[in-house]
């Protein structure tokens, strides 16, 4: 039993600095981290969901709106992208805002080719996110339904 | 209530505190509420500006501080900071992913008493508490100084509405009382409250411009204005800081290219813009001439119809943004209405134009203006015609009801009508009187064909249905976008934002079809068209809800698997498992994952779960 925990415990650990060094996740998920504790158990989680939903969303608008051919309404992406970027860096997720921040150089210049590259992009980098931030989650379970405590992991 | 037991109040600070968060984005809005329950605040939400007001109007004293996020679909951030310090005079803090010091300025000029940048740490939210405490600090002082001061007892939450509305209707000498306790908060570094609180009536301010004058604007100095203005019991500090004040003033509406509308008003102008420029919204408070019962009634008439939100948008372009610049537009007539010998009597509120130009006559201002001198009514008024800078500079004239700025706002500044009128109002018939200035104004902006004024003041809010007026002007722009933003749907963004949604089946295969395909990015046209079709087909609100009902780290797995089995998706289901193979792949081929297990563990049991 202990060495199932001691295991799982170990893979989470691994696991998380890894999303970190390879810029998946920052400081900011690391405060909300901190913030999760006996009062809002699921914080995090509740958090990222939300993000993915506002994610899906909002990659959605930008992705009808550069689908108007000849009418690309550059400013709705704009306002668009500018929310995600805010809304990634307050979760922590590194790489979708920094592609954010491309997304809206190439908004900024309408710069229609550009535009449709970074948006896919970006819908990559938030669904691979997405699915690494569930398998720590499927992580944390194990370890809890083993028995163990959820490591504090310190990058 | 003394200052003392008002700082035992205090000292239960910041626990509990009320903050009122606004963010249209409910990632922000989510992880800022945690973050402000954690420094033990009481927090209340709402992703919508327009439900925030309603939630502070129904409750003045229900909150000690407003958060607002500036990027908001409903209502510009700035906006609503606007209006709740007009209405509410609560501190508010702004909130942006914009780190452009521009929109910092902006904040600032709008009367914000703080910018935060996201994402937001807790070690900033610790603080805020502090503009709570400042600005009831400051009221105290100043209820303490004068009696009667807005929110004087400074208890926690104490409603001062009734004050509002009770000094609109009394004569005030000391309306700037105010500003001076500002002004020596901010200039002094001594103990500033023990100063005698100096105000600044018209009668005042005009010797010191006069002093100004005399010893020419770029060598004034506190001293020697202070001798020449010869005022017992004024001091040189006194005197610095109402320079300090005059000064930015000048700085502020230099950029305006007419001055003549400014220097028409100006000493009134800076009066009031003193006040908003030290933050106090004491605007509303004047925003009712003095003396005039009928303004008063008059004024919530004037409030009921959102014209802020005019003067919000064209304070913009006019980059002179200042709090409280919103009103009603026909305030300014109203104050037109009154007596003018009415002003005089009542000391602050002056609208002696007569000796406006005056004042400033021989004014080596660095900026050229016309000396409106002796009559700068009409006819000098509507000398300035056309120039959209005066909408700027107008709009830093606060105006008394707060309703004036919307029309020097307009486009066509024939509106100036600012100053306008001649004393004889009956002060009986005010809504008379009112009616004529919009009609005058309508003409002025379109080219006329409105109907006839109702004679009542009530048809002030049918003169002001913007949308009904032919936008004769390059720049009705923004009164489009200002009407928009209240009595019409916020008309750019909705026309694109109403989908013509049955994204037509071509068209999302067209747009996958720009996508690469090669295999690592192989949920791309899954990914954008599962999106599409997912809100086409609905999908995403029954997984949003079983998403946001069950655990969340359920809901997790079960939007991925709703996504997943969603109509399109049904057909590509058999490719995720390649996609997530892929990316599996890539996984271990970045060598990164210690456990060369743990990565597949992962997966596998995320593959388990769907």
């Amino acid at each position: 039993m202990d060495t199932l925990i001691a295991q799982l415990q170990r893979q989470f650990r691994d696991y998380t600095i890894s999303l970190y060094h390879q810029g998946f996740l920052d400081d900011q998920f690391t405060e909300l981290k901190k913030l999760q504790d006996e009062c809002s158990p699921d914080f995090v989680a509740e958090v990222v969901t939300l993000f993915f939903e506002d994610c899906e969303k909002l990659i959605s608008n930008m992705a009808r709106a550069l689908d108007q051919a000849g009418n690309v309404d550059f400013k709705l992406v704009g306002s668009s992208v500018h929310q995600l970027k805010g809304s990634s860096s307050s979760v922590g997720a590194k790489r979708v805002k920094g592609l954010c921040i491309t997304l809206k150089e190439c908004c900024d210049s309408q710069n229609y080719e550009g535009c449709v590259r970074c948006l896919q992009q970006v819908d990559i980098e938030y669904k691979t996110l997405k699915a690494k931030l569930q398998d720590l989650f499927n992580l944390e379970q194990q370890i809890v339904q083993a028995g163990g405590r959820i490591p504090q992991v310190d990058i | 209530m003394t200052v003392e037991q008002n700082f035992e109040a205090l000292d239960q600070f910041p626990v509990g505190m009320r903050v009122l968060a606004v963010d249209d984005d409910q990632t922000c809005l989510k992880i800022l509420e945690t973050l402000l329950r954690h420094c033990q605040y009481h927090v209340t939400t709402t992703n919508q500006a327009q439900k925030a007001l309603e939630l502070l109007r129904e409750n003045k004293n229900k909150f000690d501080l407003v958060i607002s996020d500036v990027d908001m679909p409903d209502m510009d951030g700035f906006k609503l900071l606007e209006l709740v310090g007009l209405e509410m005079d609560l501190p508010v803090i702004m909130l942006s992913a914009h780190s452009d010091p521009k929109y910092v300025m902006k904040g600032v000029t709008h009367g914000a008493c703080d910018y935060l940048l996201k994402p937001v740490r807790i070690e900033e939210l610790k603080n805020i508490w502090q503009h709570v405490v400042r600005s009831r600090f400051d009221k105290n002082r100043g209820s303490n100084n004068n009696g009667d001061k807005r929110d004087g007892s400074g208890n926690e939450g104490v409603g001062n509405s009734d004050q509002n509305n009770g000094r609109a209707n009394r004569k005030r000498k000391d309306q700037y009382n105010e500003d001076d306790d500002e002004e020596k908060d901010d200039n002094d570094d001594s103990s500033a409250q023990k100063k005698q609180r100096v105000v600044w009536t018209v009668e005042l301010h005009k010797k010191f411009v006069a002093a100004v004058n005399q010893l020419g604007y770029e060598k004034a100095m506190p001293k020697k204005i202070l001798d020449l203005m010869n005022v017992e019991k004024l001091t040189r500090e006194n005197v610095a800081s109402h320079l300090q004040k005059f000064r930015l003033y000048l700085k502020r509406i230099s950029g305006v290219a007419n001055q003549q509308a400014i220097m028409a008003n100006s000493d009134l102008h800076f009066l009031q813009m003193s006040s908003s420029l030290n933050g106090l919204d004491g605007f509303h408070h004047r925003s009712v001439p003095v003396g005039s019962g009928q303004f008063h009634g008059g004024a919530p008439a004037m409030r009921s119809f959102p014209p802020n939100g005019i003067i919000g948008r064209l304070n913009t372009p006019s980059g002179i943004g200042v709090r409280n610049l919103s009103s009603p537009p026909a305030g300014m007539f109203l104050q037109n209405q009154t007596d003018l010998g009415k002003f005089h009597h009542v000391s602050s509120l002056p609208l002696n134009h007569s000796d406006g130009g005056n004042i400033l006559q021989g004014l080596a201002l660095p900026l050229e203006f016309d000396q409106l001198q002796t009559n700068n009514n009409n006819n000098n008024i509507r000398n300035m015609n056309n120039n959209k800078s005066i909408a700027g500079s107008s709009m830093a004239f606060p105006s008394f009801s707060t309703q004036q700025n919307s029309i020097i706002g307009a486009p066509n500044n024939n509106l100036v009508v600012l100053e306008g009128h001649p004393q004889s109002s009956p002060p009986g018939f005010p809504g008379l009187q009112i009616n004529k200035r919009l009609e005058h104004w309508s003409n002025a902006v379109s080219s006329s064909t409105l109907p006839p004024p109702a004679q009542n003041s009530n048809s002030i809010n049918r003169q002001f249905d913007v949308s009904s007026l032919p936008q004769s002007r390059p720049d009705t722009l923004e009164w489009n976008n200002v009407s928009s933003s209240y009595s019409i749907p916020f008309c750019d963004s909705a026309t694109t934002l109403s989908p013509p949604p049955a994204l037509d089946t071509t068209n999302p295969r067209a747009f996958c079809r720009n996508m690469d395909f090669d295999s690592n990015t192989n949920a791309q046209p899954g990914g954008f068209y599962d999106t599409l079709q997912t809100r086409q087909s609905g999908n995403y609100g029954p997984t949003t809800d079983a998403m946001l009902s069950s655990n969340p780290k359920e809901g997790f797995v079960v939007g991925q698997h709703k996504l997943q089995s969603g109509g399109f998706m049904s057909a590509e289901a058999g490719s995720l498992d390649d996609i997530v193979n892929s990316t599996m792949k890539q996984e271990q081929s970045q060598g990164d994952l210690s456990g060369g297990d743990l990565g597949y563990g992962g997966f596998s049991s995320l593959r388990t779960c769907i």
